[in-house]
């Protein structure tokens, strides 16, 4: 079904990422998402400008952060008269931030937007224990002091371990990790193809920053001026000298790091960003969002599978079709079994209802940046990454050049797009 | 100008300084000041603690500093400067009334700073004398901020036709925002101040000097209401405070502000139902 | 400003209470869009109104002059802030005797941070007259040197066929506050070029700013003059493009956001920096916007003695300080989308280092001069398309590049110079903003010094 109006990217910014408990410790998601949107702003002359709507979100959320994305647009040079809303799809976040402000523009509602993201596992909310906070709650709800004494004696000495945040599925106990593992074992993902993978990010990322390619896609901050993650040097031989962590061949160099960021896209009505003088670098064609039933077996990281099936039936397309390849690597085994599972008859049969498999994919085409291992992985500014990068890239492959865009969430979700160079 | 430079090797801790500072000074001689200029070059901003006071003051995070840290950074000397023998004023015993401060451009956190405090101006008040503790900041020869704190020390003798410290005029007006100040709000900024001076933190010291409960530091309570015009600054303005009236903690306080039409700003910390200032401000 | 750390050098040992300060204080120099506060003096000394029109023009009521006739000295009553003198016309050795007529009452009166402006034929016929033209240089140079409190003497030269408007520009800087660090120099100004009189800039005087807009892109603009001569640029209505190196895209980014303008983060060094500029501009202004002017203010120092100098050091300041400007000002004038528009303004940044050389500086002083090579050869390529290539010759200004000059050495570069004191960034950046002005359309191929008549160099 044709939209009623495009949506273009017109361009993105982020904050170099860094790794957690690093440059960026003392920054909260709303420094974070605030220095985001002031780059962005400064990058297009919008300080003083009302928008539409910006939309963002964070996974790791303080109670204090509850109108994290509005607070940001006050505290940033746009107009303090521009709305905000807060998103949340675990990983997916930045990427539905994106789709959400796309999807307003296309019907109407909106002319121009932000759509992004931004976590900081450093500054991550500290939770007490459910039976400290029981035992709060009813001396706090008491009307006399005996019983707020009474309320208050409920609790034990354990009850005042802190609890920090755990990025574990509550319905298996497991943490992603655990999951890929067993999703990288049942698709025989060798540890050399994920250490691989790994490498190629590094030196992709590395290739991209020292031709300037993230200039416009990138505000130092804090005194940052690139991603700290990213190793230039590094090589399979060196990653293949890492202890596995999650089985036997998930390390530290094949899974993310735990990162500190933001990003942030800027979309505007075609029309709108001629009108504005501003540039147009890729229209959002579609977007899909998917689940699986992780609880009930599924692996809970290739929800993109299927989303990215439904997608391609909706437009007519095939997996090949793309000039372009962004697939969030939350785990080199992730990318890889979801890789795998395109080209395998038996999982698209049977699970995506195909006669043929979509297919292997030009590699070449993959990630040629780099990608989360070498960036990290600040989980909802994430997807705001890969677009601003993906549209950045399709606009100088010149126009009706397509991208793919994947990002798998927490939950067994996934949520992916396409992108079209204006 | 014919002033004595003392250089100090790094910025004072002031809370070493403060206690002995907290002892008047047995010198019954005639009311005096030191006429020196105290200096500390290659002063390296601690990119933690300004997080830590960005936080406790409500700022936004980012490398451009705001000019009450600037202000955070000289106050060492102003302990330093008026806790010796030189000085029959104690600064523990002086209340801050004014403050004006000239931000001339942005600066960074990761600049390094030459920070200068001297006293000026030392003049004859009713209830005692007023004296200018002048703070610059230079970034190599440039000077980026400078900054006058007016105190008025009660029962010192300075000859002379009494002054009134002009105060920021204020007209009662309802508030914009309800800040409620807890109770530990001085241990916070004593953490990221360095200002340990016991009236803001303790009941006991607070009731010595006649208040029945601590006070909130009035530069916290400036930089509060910086913070929450931060956005809409510019790069370079003067800002000029009077403290009005002391803020016993905890408490639940007014905010307003508004734009002037020169592109300042007018702005106060008022008792929660607007009517009294705790603070009184102008940005231009 | 004398800075702290000259007047503790002279302690021992750092920490006890150091030395005394046995320096006057300098003058605090009037700055900014401020015309003197005292009364304005003008003498025509061969009968030319070219300088009584301009001053008209401008709106400035000026009064006549007091002269030393021989007889009893004349004082003026009180102090007067300028003394603007017509020396057009003049031919002869004997008419300079009119000069000092003039001057010797007014430079006793002048207020501080008063002016002296000389106006002088460019051309003249003939071997006397030639004399003549190059005496009031000399008489220029060394009024500047023996005035007080701030005061500046500047000598204007003016081509043939220069109009009142176009040489209102030039008497506006040089009696408002934002000539207060340009002393002793001259300069010269002709008429505009006739492609551009049809269709006039603002007129002098009025309200709206003079780069109202304009597009002025400025590199090197996150911090010190570059963060300056931005924000004048934005203060007199230009829409500011601000770049600098990516690295330090943060104050980038906070300066673009302040003055309402844009960020490219950008290394001029690279191969298509011009082509970035100029899509930078197309993408953000339109495919019909152009850039009215470019600073090319980006600029580094990599100290050492000729004999310590290596080939890296050699060429990165060559590179960036000169080589970066010779390929990005081609781009932009070939007429591409976000190019330099006819009528434009092209700045660059010289040195008095580049002038007059400076120890261990000889790369950068080959870069400087090579600026200043650059803005005589491209002006007169430019003029049939009324575009200005000119640059500012900066002196001692106080940043933190001229911070890491050693002590001794700061303290007497800062003094030796007729105000006894360095400059501001904003010094720079004010004299800049009067090349920018569409109203300055006849000022092209010059390089004005702005370094309070140091004693180093021409």
């Amino acid at each position: 079904m044709p939209l009623p109006r495009s949506a273009v990217v017109v361009g993105g910014n982020r904050t170099p990422f860094a790794k957690a408990g690093g440059a960026y410790a003392a920054a909260s998601n709303l420094d974070l998402l605030t220095a985001a949107l002031d780059g962005l702003v400064a990058r297009f002359g919008l300080a003083g400008r009302e928008l539409d709507e910006v939309a963002a979100g964070a996974v790791l959320k303080h109670t204090r952060d509850f109108n994290l994305t509005r607070e940001a647009v006050l505290s940033s040079a746009l107009a303090p008269t521009t709305p905000a809303v807060d998103l949340q799809q675990a990983c997916g976040t930045g990427l539905e931030a994106v789709v959400y402000i796309a999807n307003k523009i296309a019907l109407g509602q909106a002319e121009v937007g932000i759509g992004g993201g931004v976590d900081s596992a450093s500054d991550a909310p500290i939770a007490v224990s459910e039976g400290l906070r029981r035992a709060l709650l009813a001396a706090n709800r008491a009307k006399t002091l005996p019983r707020r004494l009474q309320a208050l004696a409920g609790i034990r000495p354990s009850h005042l371990a802190p609890v920090a945040p755990q990025v574990v599925e509550p319905r298996t106990g497991l943490s992603m990790g655990e999951h890929q593992a067993r999703t990288g074992a049942a698709w025989g993902i060798s540890r050399a193809a994920q250490d691989e993978l790994a490498a190629v990010s590094h030196h992709n990322l590395a290739a991209a920053w020292s031709s300037g390619f993230f200039d416009d896609l990138v505000t130092p901050y804090l005194g940052v001026a690139r991603d700290t993650i990213l190793r230039p040097d590094t090589s399979v031989e060196k990653l293949a000298a890492l202890k596995p962590v999650f089985g036997d061949t998930m390390t530290a160099g094949n899974s993310t790091a735990l990162t500190d960021g933001a990003a942030a896209v800027l979309l505007a009505e075609q029309g709108w960003a001629e009108a504005n003088g501003l540039p147009a670098l890729a229209r959002v064609v579609d977007a899909q969002v998917a689940a699986v039933d992780h609880p009930g077996g599924d692996d809970l990281l290739l929800a993109p599978a299927h989303a990215v099936a439904r997608l391609l039936a909706r437009q007519g397309m095939a997996l090949g079709d793309f000039e372009l390849y962004e697939l969030h690597e939350a785990f080199a085994s992730t990318v890889l079994a979801t890789l795998k599972a395109w080209e395998s008859a038996e999982f698209c049969s049977t699970r995506l209802g195909l006669s043929t498999p979509l297919g292997p994919i030009d590699t070449d085409r993959l990630n040629i940046t780099g990608s989360s291992l070498a960036t990290g992985h600040p989980f909802a500014a994430t997807g705001a990454r890969i677009v601003a990068t993906a549209a950045k890239l399709l606009h100088e492959r010149g126009g009706g050049a397509r991208g793919l865009v994947s990002v798998c969430a927490a939950g067994g979700q996934g949520v992916v797009a396409i992108l079209e160079a204006v | 100008m014919d002033a004595e430079v003392e250089l100090l090797p790094a910025l004072p801790p002031p809370g070493p300084l403060l206690a002995k500072a907290l002892v008047p000074s047995l010198d019954r001689g005639p009311t005096r000041v030191p006429t020196r200029t105290v200096l500390v070059t290659g002063v390296a901003q601690d990119r933690a603690r300004l997080a830590d006071y960005d936080r406790v003051c409500g700022f936004a995070l980012r490398d451009r500093v705001p000019p009450t840290w600037l202000h955070v950074l000289t106050f060492g000397l102003h302990v330093h400067l008026l806790s010796g023998a030189g000085s029959t004023i104690r600064l523990a015993g002086a209340v801050h009334v004014t403050n004006r401060m000239r931000l001339h451009r942005p600066v960074d956190a990761g600049e390094i700073l030459d920070v200068s405090v001297r006293v000026e101006n030392l003049r004859p008040h009713k209830r005692g004398a007023l004296l200018d503790m002048v703070g610059e900041v230079r970034v190599a020869d440039e000077l980026v901020w400078d900054g006058v704190s007016t105190y008025l020390a009660a029962g010192a003798k300075v000859p002379g036709t009494p002054e009134a410290v002009p105060r920021e005029e204020f007209v009662p007006t309802p508030p914009i925002a309800i800040w409620r100040l807890p109770g530990n709000l001085g241990r916070d900024y004593r953490r990221v101040s360095e200002d340990p001076n016991p009236i803001h933190t303790s009941r006991i010291a607070a009731r010595a000097v006649g208040f029945a409960r601590p006070i909130a530091h009035g530069m916290w309570t400036h930089a509060r209401l910086l913070a929450a015009l931060d956005s809409r600054l510019p790069g370079a303005y003067v800002v000029e405070a009077s403290f009005a009236r002391p803020l016993l903690l905890p408490a639940t306080v007014g905010a307003w502000w508004r734009p002037e039409p020169d592109g300042g700003w007018r702005a106060a910390v008022t008792t929660a139902d607007g009517a009294k200032p705790y603070l009184v401000t102008r940005v231009s | 400003m004398p800075g702290l750390i000259e007047r503790a050098f002279y302690s021992r040992g750092g920490q006890a209470v150091a030395g005394r300060l046995g320096l006057p204080e300098p003058p605090v120099l009037r700055r900014g869009r401020v015309l003197p506060g005292e009364p304005v003096v003008r003498a025509s000394l061969a009968g030319s109104m070219l300088a009584a029109d301009t001053l008209e023009l401008l709106g400035v009521v000026a009064t006549s002059p007091l002269l030393d006739d021989g007889a009893e000295l004349p004082t003026y009553p009180e102090r007067i802030g300028a003394v603007v003198v017509d020396a057009c016309g003049l031919r002869e050795i004997g008419q300079l005797e009119g000069l000092r007529a003039v001057l010797r009452p007014a430079v006793r009166a002048l207020a501080g941070s008063g002016r002296v402006v000389l106006l002088a034929d460019a051309e003249v016929e003939g071997v006397e007259a030639n004399a003549v033209r190059q005496a009031l240089d000399g008489i220029n140079r060394t009024v500047g040197k023996e005035l007080r409190r701030g005061a500046t003497a500047n000598l204007v030269y003016v081509r043939p066929g220069t109009a009142a408007a176009d040489l209102a520009s030039t008497f506006s800087f040089l009696l408002e506050g934002r000539s207060a660090f340009v002393d002793g120099q001259s300069w010269t100004v002709g008429p505009a070029p006739a492609l551009l009189s049809a269709a006039p800039a603002a007129a002098p005087g009025s309200d709206s700013p003079p780069l109202a807009g304009h597009i002025v892109v400025v590199t090197g603009a996150a911090r010190g003059i570059g963060a300056q001569i931005a924000t004048v640029a934005a203060r007199d209505g230009a829409t500011v493009v601000g770049v600098d190196m990516p690295a330090a895209g943060e104050a980038l980014a906070a300066l673009a956001n302040r003055l309402h303008g844009t960020a490219l983060q950008l290394d001029i060094t690279a191969a298509d920096a011009g082509e970035r500029i100029a899509a930078h501009v197309a993408t953000r202004y339109g495919a019909d916007a152009r850039i009215h002017g470019i600073v090319h203010n980006a600029g580094i120092t990599r100290d050492k003695l000729l004999a310590n100098t290596d080939a890296q050091r050699w060429a990165q300041v060559l590179e960036v300080n000169l080589a970066a400007e010779l390929r990005i000002n081609p781009v932009l004038l070939d007429g591409r989308p976000g190019g330099l528009a006819e009528g434009g303004r092209i700045v660059g940044i010289a040195s008095t280092s580049g002038i007059a050389g400076n120890r261990g500086q000889a790369n950068y002083a080959a870069s400087k001069a090579g600026v200043v090579g650059l803005v005589g050869a491209e002006a007169p390529e430019l003029a049939g398309r009324g575009i200005t290539v000119n640059a500012v010759a900066p002196g001692f200004i106080e940043t933190d590049m001229t911070a890491k000059i050693p002590f001794v050495q700061r303290e007497v570069f800062r003094r030796t110079n007729s105000l006894g004191q360095g400059g501001q960034p904003v010094d720079v950046a004010e004299t800049i903003g009067y090349f920018l002005d569409p109203a300055s359309a006849g000022v092209s191929g010059q390089v004005v010094r702005v370094c309070g008549q140091n004693l180093v160099g021409q």
